[in-house]
């Protein structure tokens, strides 16, 4: 009885490694791509790929983790950070939704704030939506406990 | 389903940010060689054609360019500026960036730009949107020679001899080298006052000088001997198809 539990026990923790394994290689596949569609700009942004690795390692760290604590409580509390992280990297990396860099005598300015707000929105609302479920797990789990 | 709608609108967001920026490699600009031309009421109207080519996936919106050239000091001597409200994707366009410049009032405000090289500061400011959403803008400061059309003008030793017995033939040679980036043609004229400032004799030339070359010349003409002194000044007149410099006095004698 003991053994056939821990062994649905590895069982789930294998699954859930195979799980974020998986999800991390797709997304390092999408950022191999888009990273392939950007590099003509990391010619004139020399730190371009620096900030893009910086946010996909991170990134993907807290979805491995949130990934290996689903079911708890914790899965919520990484998705919660997931969603802070891009957000405060957006408003970080993009300077406000100002860009500007300056390219031997040329000023350059781009301005991405139409873009950060929509990502900003976005990221809101999964924030928003990691915070109602992490209600609802509290809730249920209460009235599982009560019963 | 709000993770599914969530999902679906990072997809979108992300693939249209991409493909925004992706596009800005497929604009090309190219600029032309400056054209000059003046108009009827002698303004030199300066012409920088720029083409531009739109491969990429949206549309260009808003492509704005001005330009501001000012002399050392931060005066403004001319500014000029073009709109092009949409430039369409898979278009290539070609449009006429013009300044104008009213050489007649540059050179009264400042003659030194006359006689004298110097350098202007050019203040170009270029913006577009593309995708209808992402604004960019980009300026650039430099400066470019300005070559004195007049430079290093001088009149030499006035030479005068007996026309008959009541007048002199006063030879006067004048040089100069023209620095400007462009040739001209007009007149010089002379007057000549003698030390009671009274007019003693005058005479003009016509002349054409291609630019980046040097003018030698004299004029010539009658003064009467009894208002002919050894010391005076010549009242000097420029008058060219662009622009028109009068009342320059240098002493003599």
């Amino acid at each position: 009885m003991v053994e056939a539990k821990s062994d649905s026990k590895v069982k789930k923790i294998v699954f859930k490694a195979l799980r974020s394994t998986v999800k991390g290689v797709i997304f390092y596949g999408i950022y191999f791509f888009t990273w392939m569609l950007l590099s003509p700009i990391s010619e004139y942004v020399p730190e371009l790929q620096q900030m893009i690795e910086a946010f996909v390692i991170v990134y993907i760290s807290l979805m491995i983790i949130e990934e290996l604590f689903l079911g708890t409580i914790f899965q919520y509390f990484f998705n919660v950070t997931k969603s802070l992280f891009v957000i405060g990297y957006l408003i970080f990396s993009l300077k406000g939704g100002v860009f500007g860099i300056t390219f031997q005598n040329v000023n350059l300015t781009i301005d991405f704030r139409l873009f950060l707000s929509a990502a900003m929105l976005l990221s809101m609302l999964g924030l928003s939506k990691s915070v109602l479920q992490a209600i609802n797990y509290m809730n249920e789990k209460s009235e599982f406990s009560k019963i | 389903m709000i993770s599914i709608t969530t999902t679906f609108f990072w997809i979108f967001l992300i693939a249209f940010f991409i493909t925004a920026v992706y596009s800005i490699k497929d604009v090309h600009f190219n600029i032309g060689k400056t054209q000059m031309s003046t108009t009827s009421d002698n303004k030199i109207v300066l012409s920088l054609p720029i083409s531009i080519e739109n491969r990429g996936f949206y549309n260009i919106d808003y492509f704005s360019i001005k330009t501001t050239i000012s002399d050392k000091n931060g005066s403004i001597i001319t500014s000029g500026s073009t709109l092009m409200p949409v430039i369409r994707k898979n278009d290539e366009i070609v449009i006429n960036h013009n300044m104008t410049i009213n050489a007649t009032d540059l050179l009264h405000k400042n003659e030194s730009y006359l006689f004298n090289d110097s350098e202007l500061i050019i203040y170009e400011v270029l913006g577009l949107r593309i995708a209808e959403m992402i604004p960019i803008q980009a300026s650039a400061n430099f400066s470019i020679p300005w070559g004195a059309p007049f430079y290093n003008f001088t009149l030499g030793q006035t030479r005068s001899n007996a026309y008959n017995d009541t007048h002199l033939r006063v030879t006067i040679p004048i040089s100069f080298e023209n620095h400007a980036f462009f040739d001209f043609n007009g007149t010089i004229q002379i007057r000549m006052y003698n030390s009671t400032d009274r007019l003693a004799g005058e005479g003009q030339t016509n002349i054409v000088v291609w630019q980046n070359s040097p003018y030698n010349g004299s004029i010539e003409f009658l003064a009467k001997m009894t208002d002919f002194t050894d010391s005076g000044c010549f009242e000097v007149n420029l008058q060219t198809s662009l622009f028109k410099y009068e009342g320059m006095m240098i002493p003599y004698g």
